[in-house]
């Protein structure tokens, strides 16, 4: 019993003595979690997507080579990776205008009650299932569904059929065209847009604004020259969301568009039904990369200064 | 002990002849049961009695051998071969285009069919059928088939259309409406198969036999038919009820489709009806395989007994819109199906359906063909338009 | 004297909180005025109505005889000196001191040359690469001048812009903004809740209580002359005398004030109490109670000084006795 507390006792003494050793301690599980599940899985992928699949067989040859990547840029698949890219842009844009006079009203003028609604409002979409909402938005847009049948009613059908008319973002209804994927999208993701910038604009004092104006910026100015470039952080930080969340996802596009492929179908397709492992992971480290991309650019555009 | 004999000698047959099955062991009598048995099953697939009162075929197994049926339901073969490799699992039906693919896999066991009596009872076209029997070896016991048929609107067609040419080439309907964003093509790479089939009636100079099996020549042909046909599909269906949403919500006219979406469309009262036209038509064959290491052997072979000598065959084929794989089911009282209702299921039609299965490189009636692996990558160039 | 800025029955009002209730101000072009008053006196909302960050609930402001009510904070001839600087931390000094000059839309080199020049002024002119971030606290308060008074205003608002330094920096801001004043000429409104401040800054000085204004006149007038026990007690630091205290002393009953450094001990006069006594350095401060009433004297050096406890007699010259007719 003593020689088990004086034991203790040297321990602590020890720890004490060198703080540094009990840092080590605690942060070694959390780091070997992060090194070995996390950074292994994603080695392991990016090492698969290093070999490539014999043309006869379909067997995965395990020698080295780019073949694979080069294979990422043959016109189909290259088709795939240029419209995920323009689809989280755009996702990606129209998430921020819509959101940051969402964000902004609730940053500056809602209280109490109000702010408590606007969480609610804005957090309500994420508590029910994504799928019932994709399955929800697609009997929206469907050509009989409840939008055509507002822009009907409204004796505005032929705007609605202008518009599906056009190619690349039209098609037959809004549910089997690329605009109905981008609503989609854009609905789904939103919110992860929003939080962000709220909590970004609510650290933006507001005697900033009202310098500002006091020193003759109009409106438009103040919130070109002061509160976007304060509240940017905010806005790369759902950037980041938005994007990466759609280059990576393989659901939507499945329910609501033109079947067209994304990234994300891209790769669920060849590691499953065809066993193209290699390829599979050349698809998945393109997301990586560009995210990568894209936050060296936010970087060097100084979006993380303000920070 | 006779039996015991037979599965030895099997053994060594298989051992003699297919080398790589030695590492799995056949199963060579039935014990007691285990007490459950898990199973991946297609949506639809194992009724309880739940979602309709009059299909209930699980019941009385578990009533007869104490072993209750868990069931996790997949909706693709990805899914299904993806659930068996994470184990866990008894059974599985597969269909052809995943049983081959876990045979090579090991994923799944030998099957002894002198485990299970009533196998005498199965329709002989399946018996020996290639998605599940594998260098001699039984791998699976035969579930349930089905074509994939030609469903379309009664409203736009008065009658039957007599070709697939209405979902692959672009043409005016009986309405006088163009096809075009009227009609829908299945959303997997398996559909290359259909375009063959079409191409193996209208264009018999390229000289396709199986629709599964393509030289570079066939297969080119297909996927120029398959791009023409993108410019008048609206959506790729991939997921059955999306579909059925489809045709109620989205004013399709045409597309091929399960039977099992006619019958649910026409329970609803949509306007729509199925054929099988004049190319004839691919279809899906399933059969019940076991897991290589699983839990519950017993179980397992009571299973596949049951699914063959039960109500199972007679009520799953009205329930699904399918064709039992015993054909004494059809006519001898055992649940709900009739001759009638068998033909209209497209039993006759047995040799006019090309069955799934997955297109490998070695193929039988080609010195090399396509292997499925470039149908996945072209079909998604395809539907992206290129 | 033009008038720079008036206000007239000015009132602000939040639900049933009056902020600023129906203020009469007039201030001259060129002058220093001083807004004095307790926090929440509404001394600040002023200011606000002013810059016009705040819209009144009745009245009318003119800022250079124009209407200014309708008139949005970026279009007003005025800029404010934030207490708290709102330096934009995304630029650097040099470009917070161009900002405004950038949004009116004058071309970068001109506006970088102008912003210079105003660092100079305030004796930052090296600092024009810094981020705002790397300044001492009265560095970043000049940052804040210059920025406002590059864009030439009528009128400059400064809020409590000396709050946040240390004595010794405070005081000698005081004197550099004063000295600021003089030689721009421009109109100076200050905001503070120091009247040593108000009192050495100003030119006049408003005394603000409970959204009212209680007192406006020259520091002589607020610091000898209170209208009022309030103002003699927040500015001065005077003896406020009760009215039963002042009436048997000249028979009517007022109130009364008395600055402590005009209280002196005496031979006769009136019997006091010692209650406390502090050493200041300069003069000695000695809390006493004649009859029921605390009063403070200030002795100074050299003076006789008494010890707690002690009874002594003092007494006052009546001049310096300040009769409050308002109560």
């Amino acid at each position: 019993m003593s020689t088990l507390s004086g034991m203790l006792t040297r321990i602590s003494d020890t720890l004490w003595r060198k703080p540094n050793l009990l840092i080590l301690l605690l942060i070694l599980p959390p780091a070997l979690w992060l090194g070995i599940i996390y950074l292994g899985s994603l080695f392991a992928l990016l090492a698969q997507s290093f070999f490539s699949i014999d043309e006869f067989s379909g067997v995965i040859k395990y020698e080295l080579t780019l073949k694979t990547y080069g294979e990422l840029f043959r016109p189909s698949n290259f088709d795939i990776i240029v419209r995920t890219v323009v689809m989280a842009i755009a996702v990606t844009i129209g998430a921020a205008i819509i959101g940051f006079p969402v964000a902004y009203f609730a940053a500056r003028y809602a209280r109490g009650k109000w702010k408590a609604l606007f969480y609610l409002g804005v957090m309500m979409p994420l508590w029910s299932s994504y799928l019932v909402k994709v399955y929800s938005w697609k009997l929206i847009l469907a050509k009989e569904g409840i939008l055509n049948w507002m822009f009907e009613t409204l004796r505005l059908g032929w705007l609605l059929d202008a518009y599906l008319s056009i190619p690349i973002i039209g098609g037959n209804s809004l549910s089997v065209s690329a605009t109905g994927t981008f609503l989609v999208f854009l609905y789904v993701w939103l919110p992860f847009m929003i939080l962000p910038i709220q909590a970004s604009l609510e650290r933006v004092p507001h005697t900033m604004l009202e310098a500002s104006g006091d020193l003759g910026a109009r409106p438009y100015q103040t919130f070109r020259h002061v509160l976007l470039p304060l509240a940017l952080p905010g806005v790369i930080a759902g950037s980041i969301f938005t994007f990466s969340l759609t280059l990576g996802d393989y659901i939507i596009p499945q329910i609501v568009g033109s079947s067209r492929r994304f990234i994300g179908q891209a790769v669920y397709a060849y590691q499953g039904t065809a066993g193209n492992i290699p390829l599979a992971a050349a698809f998945a480290v393109v997301p990586i990369i560009l995210m990568a991309l894209y936050l060296w650019i936010a970087k060097r555009q100084g979006a993380f200064d303000a920070l | 002990m006779k039996n015991v004999l037979k599965s030895s000698v099997a053994i060594l047959m298989g051992l003699s002849f297919a080398g790589q099955a030695m590492a799995q062991t056949m199963v060579t009598e039935i014990g007691e049961g285990e007490g459950q048995v898990n199973i991946v099953a297609w949506p639809g697939y194992l009724e309880r009695g739940e979602t309709s009162e009059a299909f209930d075929w699980i019941t009385s197994f578990e009533e007869a051998t104490s072993c209750v049926v868990n069931v996790k339901t997949a909706n693709t073969s990805d899914e299904m071969v993806a659930l068996m490799n994470e184990g866990g699992f008894d059974l599985v039906t597969a269909s052809g285009d995943a049983s081959l693919r876990m045979v090579a896999g090991k994923r799944v066991q030998p099957i002894n069919i002198d485990l299970i009596p009533s196998w005498s009872t199965v329709d002989d076209r399946l018996k020996n059928a290639p998605w599940h029997y594998v260098d001699d070896t039984h791998y699976g016991v035969p579930y349930m088939w089905g074509p994939n048929v030609l469903m379309y609107s009664t409203e736009v067609f008065p009658e039957a259309p007599t070709s697939w040419d209405v979902v692959f080439k672009a043409m005016d309907l009986p309405d006088g409406k163009p096809n075009q964003g009227r009609v829908q093509a299945y959303d997997g790479p398996i559909h290359i198969a259909d375009a063959a089939n079409y191409l193996m009636f209208h264009n018999p100079e390229l000289g396709i036999t199986s629709p599964y099996e393509l030289n570079e020549d066939q297969y080119a042909a297909a996927l120029d038919l398959l791009r023409e046909q993108r410019k008048i599909v609206s959506r790729y269906w991939h997921d059955a009820f999306i579909q059925i949403d489809d045709f109620k919500n989205e004013g399709m006219a045409a597309s091929g489709t399960w039977p099992f979406q006619v019958g649910l469309l026409q329970g609803d009262g949509t306007p729509v009806a199925s054929t099988i036209p004049q190319e004839g038509a691919t279809g899906w064959s399933d059969s019940t395989m076991m897991h290589a290491e699983a839990d519950n052997p017993n179980c397992s072979y009571m299973w596949m007994e049951h699914t063959l000598s039960s109500n199972l065959q007679s009520d799953l084929s009205v329930w699904f819109g399918a064709n039992p794989a015993v054909l004494a089911a059809c006519t001898d009282g055992r649940g709900m199906q009739t001759a009638e209702g068998c033909t209209a299921n497209g039993l006759d039609d047995f040799d006019r359906i090309k069955f799934w299965t997955t297109p490998v490189s070695t193929c039988e009636s080609q010195e090399t063909c396509v292997p499925y692996y470039r149908w996945v990558s072209d079909y998604i160039g395809v539907i992206g338009g290129r | 004297m033009t008038s720079a800025i008036r206000l007239s029955g000015v009132s602000r009002h939040y639900g049933a909180v009056k902020a600023v209730d129906n203020i009469d101000l007039d201030i001259a072009e060129g002058e220093f005025f001083a807004m004095l008053g307790p926090s929440g006196s509404g001394k600040t909302t002023t200011l606000r109505l002013i810059a016009g960050f705040e819209r009144p609930t009745v009245g009318e402001i003119q800022i250079y005889g124009e209407v200014a009510q309708g008139i949005p904070p970026y279009k007003r001839p005025v800029n404010t000196v934030f207490q708290d600087y709102a330096l934009f931390p995304h630029l650097n000094v040099r470009d917070n001191v161009a900002y405004g000059l950038m949004v009116a839309g004058v071309a970068k080199y001109a506006r970088h040359k102008s912003a210079d020049d105003a660092l100079e002024m305030v004796a930052l002119g090296a600092y024009g690469n810094r981020s705002p971030s790397e300044l001492s606290g009265g560095q970043r308060q000049r940052v804040a001048l210059a920025r406002a008074l590059v864009n030439k205003p009528k009128a400059l608002l400064l809020d409590e812009p000396l709050g946040a330094l240390d004595l010794k920096l405070r005081e000698q801001m005081q004197e550099e903004l004063k000295a600021l004043q003089r030689s721009l000429g421009i109109t100076f409104v200050f905001v503070t809740h120091d009247q040593g401040e108000a009192l050495s800054m100003a030119d006049r000085v408003a005394v603000f209580n409970e959204g009212r204004i209680v007192q406006i006149g020259t520091p002589e007038d607020i610091y000898y002359r209170p209208e009022s026990p309030f103002v003699a007690d927040f500015v001065g630091s005077s003896n406020v005398l009760p009215p039963r205290f002042v009436a048997p002393l000249i028979g009517r009953q007022v109130y009364g004030s008395l600055r402590p450094e005009a209280v002196y001990l005496a031979d006769q006069g009136h019997p006091a109490q010692v209650t406390s006594v502090s050493f200041l350095g300069t003069a000695t401060r000695v809390s006493i109670t004649v009859g029921d009433v605390a009063m403070t004297m200030l002795l100074p050096k050299g003076a006789a000084i008494p010890k707690a406890g002690d009874t002594v007699q003092v007494n006052w010259d009546d001049a310096d006795l300040h009769l409050m007719a308002a109560p």
